[in-house]
């Protein structure tokens, strides 16, 4: 064209306005999304956002007292169930269906007489804004007990809500440790190691993994989604590795929603540390896998921290052979108990969708929820919240110890084991105690 | 694996205050007086990167330029032309070079719909109403992708890999994507300067008015714009699907950086929005490369304000029509 369609100066002012307005409000709406958790931002899931669970009835409920008759335990879902997130929210949120499921199968809630376990559902979409209205909305529609978020930001949100309105809070997955620290929070629990533990668990294990199969690991580069979950990992990855005598030579950081990796894997070919440490959302990681390649570049260890990329099945398909041998700390579905492999059959029966770590890790914090109700008999927020803080849970599906909580509402004996991909298969590799192959080094 | 690049960006972590900020420009000078082999490689990246996000921003200039109408919906045609390309080469066994024309097809003719349905209806009314009413089509879109589709991201089985020019690694799917840019920005050039249709676009998008006088359709003028900015749309997501995992939602990024582009660019000009594509990618990538975090995006934003400041038509908005 060579000149300017149109030359109208109160239009462009017109187009200004209205696009910075726009610009803004997509820009809150979409970069608001930018932090999922430790977990990833894509993985099986058909499109939620359905009220109630498997479990059947409706949102209407007999609340009251112990001494009061209780029809149904209503467990508030606050998910992303759509927007970029959607793909592992949805997910999260049918794992939830699916605890109470189960629950109703075996009879109900057995302290309040066979009471069902019913589940709704709030649409977060991964916006840090919308965290705090869905709970709202939720305990206006009758949840006796909330769970989400699979966002840091989102959960920080969400949880404020519940902590204000004193209604128990079981984070099913969100890792940032400022969520529970400094908050001096009394209703919000958390299962999933936080950010902090993830990053000293793989300061512990991976290294080791590495030396005990004859490997060296004297230097690491960090790759990391640049916001308040990626952050974490990487201050406690620099607090932590150089204890293991593992110095970082570079830290590089990838935006939410980036098309590619190539400037950020640039970057770490230049260092050339004997491990490139990943911690992404299933995108990010994604794209690391493919900048490597495309710069025909890989570092003697791959890994990650606290990434889903690589616990994620179809991720690992997407990367296909170049996935095999990273290794990657992260919570992780014990595969050493039978009951793992009923739930995945069952989820994957159900919701034909793939049953991730972070799906698993929802499992488990819905099942949490379910037995607190069961100790507490009752659905009165106080009774709960006792029963949560006294709860030590051993039956889950989570490749770690059983589930009691700190002051702080931390799970005391959370994990993040190392996992490896072998034959594009994801496995934990240590500690041996969950272990379902050899670590390959 | 003979390494080529042999500069190293300062560690974050290394600067501290001011020097946090100071040292990466300092590196990049010194950098450029050594004439390390690293600069080549950014200059790559960054103009690979660049080319799409042109590509991305030319539908939507073309459709403000012609109908002052702020495309809120261009984002999610994206979107339709990567599912589009997926379809053809997933369903059809069609190769998914041949499904970016099939795209354009297919997004002009929603295009149009989308045009007759929304837009024209309230054309003259005020732009809000429109921007609103593409707004609620993106939403619209993006929740039948959703449905129809689930959230699940999705690629085209296609392994283009790279290749290596002088040391300097090109990915090939990245570099398909900038020649089909610059193929399609010459095309649409042609097509407006050398056809009658064309110079009645441009007649359309000089003077509304006046091109109604001289006998020029301007409703079909209209829709026609659509389309074509539309189709643009559909040939860019194609393109993006050659090399990227996407989902329904892989527009909005785009959709933003593409609104930069545009006003930076200047509004309606196609060599503004490729040479506004351009910086947009080269900061990117020479930032993401040297400076910490990412910072690069605040640059971004402060060129693109400074540019509203001193130059508000935008870098090629001083020879309008």
């Amino acid at each position: 064209m060579g000149k300017t369609l149109k030359s109208s100066t109160s239009n462009r002012r017109r187009f200004l306005k209205a696009t910075g307005a726009s610009v803004a409000a997509l820009t809150l709406a979409g970069c608001a999304s930018d932090d999922a958790g430790n977990g990833g931002s894509d993985s099986g899931g058909d499109s939620g956002g359905d009220s109630g669970g498997d479990s059947g009835g409706d949102t209407g409920t007999t609340t009251g007292t112990p001494e009061q008759s209780v029809d149904e335990v209503i467990i508030g879902s606050n998910h992303p169930l759509s927007g970029s997130l959607a793909a592992t929210g949805v997910g999260m949120s049918n794992a939830i269906k699916l605890a109470a499921m189960r629950k109703n199968e075996e009879g109900g809630i057995e302290s309040l007489d066979g009471a069902e376990v019913t589940v709704i559902e709030g649409d977060n979409q991964g916006a840090q804004e919308l965290g705090g209205q869905v709970s709202e909305e939720l305990l206006s529609e009758g949840a006796h007990v909330l769970t989400g978020c699979y966002s840091s930001p989102v959960t920080t949100a969400a949880t404020q809500v519940a902590e204000r309105q004193g209604v128990p809070f079981v984070i099913s997955i969100a890792a940032a440790d400022n969520i529970l620290q400094g908050r001096d929070f009394n209703y919000v629990y958390r299962p999933q190691p936080p950010a902090r533990r993830l990053a000293s668990d793989y300061a512990d294990l991976v290294p080791t993994v590495i030396r005990d199969g004859g490997g060296t690991i004297d230097t690491a580069g960090l790759f990391y989604i640049n916001n308040s979950y990626g952050q974490a990992i990487r201050d406690s990855l620099r607090e932590f590795l150089p204890e293991q005598n593992v110095e970082i030579v570079e830290e590089t950081a990838i935006e939410f929603g980036a098309s590619n990796a190539n400037t950020q894997v640039s970057r770490l070919r230049s260092a050339d540390p004997d491990t490139i440490i990943a911690t992404t959302y299933v995108a990010g990681g994604v794209l690391l896998a493919q900048a490597l390649q495309d710069q025909d570049y890989r570092p003697p260890y791959l890994t990650a921290s606290a990434s889903a990329t690589f616990t994620d099945d179809d991720a690992v398909s997407d990367i296909g052979e170049f996935a095999n041998g990273v290794l990657d700390n992260n919570y992780a579905l014990n595969p050493t108990v039978d009951k793992t492999a009923e739930v995945r059959s069952q989820f994957l029966d159900n919701y034909d969708q793939e049953f991730s770590a972070s799906v698993g890790m929802a499992y488990t914090a819905a099942e949490v929820i379910i037995q607190a109700v069961e100790e507490a008999g009752s659905v009165e927020p106080d009774d709960i919240n006792e029963a949560l803080k006294g709860l030590r849970y051993e039956d889950h599906i989570s490749a770690m110890g059983a589930i009691e909580f700190d002051d702080q509402g931390e799970n005391i004996n959370a994990l993040g084991p190392v996992n490896q991909v072998q034959d594009l298969s994801v496995r934990v590799v240590y500690p041996e105690e969950y272990a379902e192959a050899e670590p390959q080094v | 694996m003979g390494h080529l690049v042999t500069s190293v960006a300062p560690l974050p972590l290394q600067g501290g205050g001011l020097g946090r900020f100071i040292d990466p420009f300092v590196q990049f000078l010194t950098d450029i007086t050594n004439l390390e082999p690293v600069l080549l490689q950014l200059l790559a990246f960054g103009l690979l990167l660049g080319g799409v996000y042109a590509l991305t921003a030319l539908g939507l200039t073309m459709i403000f330029g012609v109908m002052d109408v702020i495309n809120f919906a261009h984002g999610v045609f994206l979107v339709v032309g990567m599912y589009s390309v997926w379809l053809v080469s997933e369903m059809a066994g069609i190769s998914p070079f041949l499904g970016i024309p099939i795209a354009a097809a297919v997004l002009f003719v929603l295009g149009v719909v989308v045009h007759v349905l929304t837009v024209e209806p309230i054309i003259e009314a005020p732009q809000q109403n429109q921007l609103i009413a593409t707004l609620g089509v993106l939403f619209i879109i993006q929740s039948a992708i959703e449905i129809v589709f689930t959230p699940d991201p999705q690629q085209v089985e296609l392994s283009l890999g790279s290749i290596q020019v002088g040391g300097v690694f090109i990915p090939l799917g990245q570099f398909y994507a900038l020649v089909i840019a610059l193929g399609t920005m010459l095309a649409v050039r042609a097509f407006l300067n050398r056809t009658d249709l064309g110079r009645k676009i441009r007649g359309t998008a000089d003077n509304r008015d006046g091109a109604r006088y001289v006998g020029i359709n301007v409703r079909r003028i209209n829709y026609l714009t659509f389309g074509i900015g539309a189709a643009l749309a559909g040939v860019a997501g194609g393109s993006i699907a050659l090399f990227q995992r996407f989902d329904p939602f892989t527009g909005e990024t785009y959709l933003i950086n593409a609104f930069v582009i545009v006003i930076l660019g200047g509004l309606g000009s196609f060599p503004g929005a490729f040479v506004g594509g351009l910086i947009v990618g080269m900061i990117q990538v020479f930032g993401g490369y040297y400076l910490p975090g990412t910072t690069a995006q605040v640059l971004i934003f402060l060129l693109f304000i400074g540019t509203l400041l001193v130059k508000p038509e935008g870098l090629f908005g001083g020879a309008e029509a």
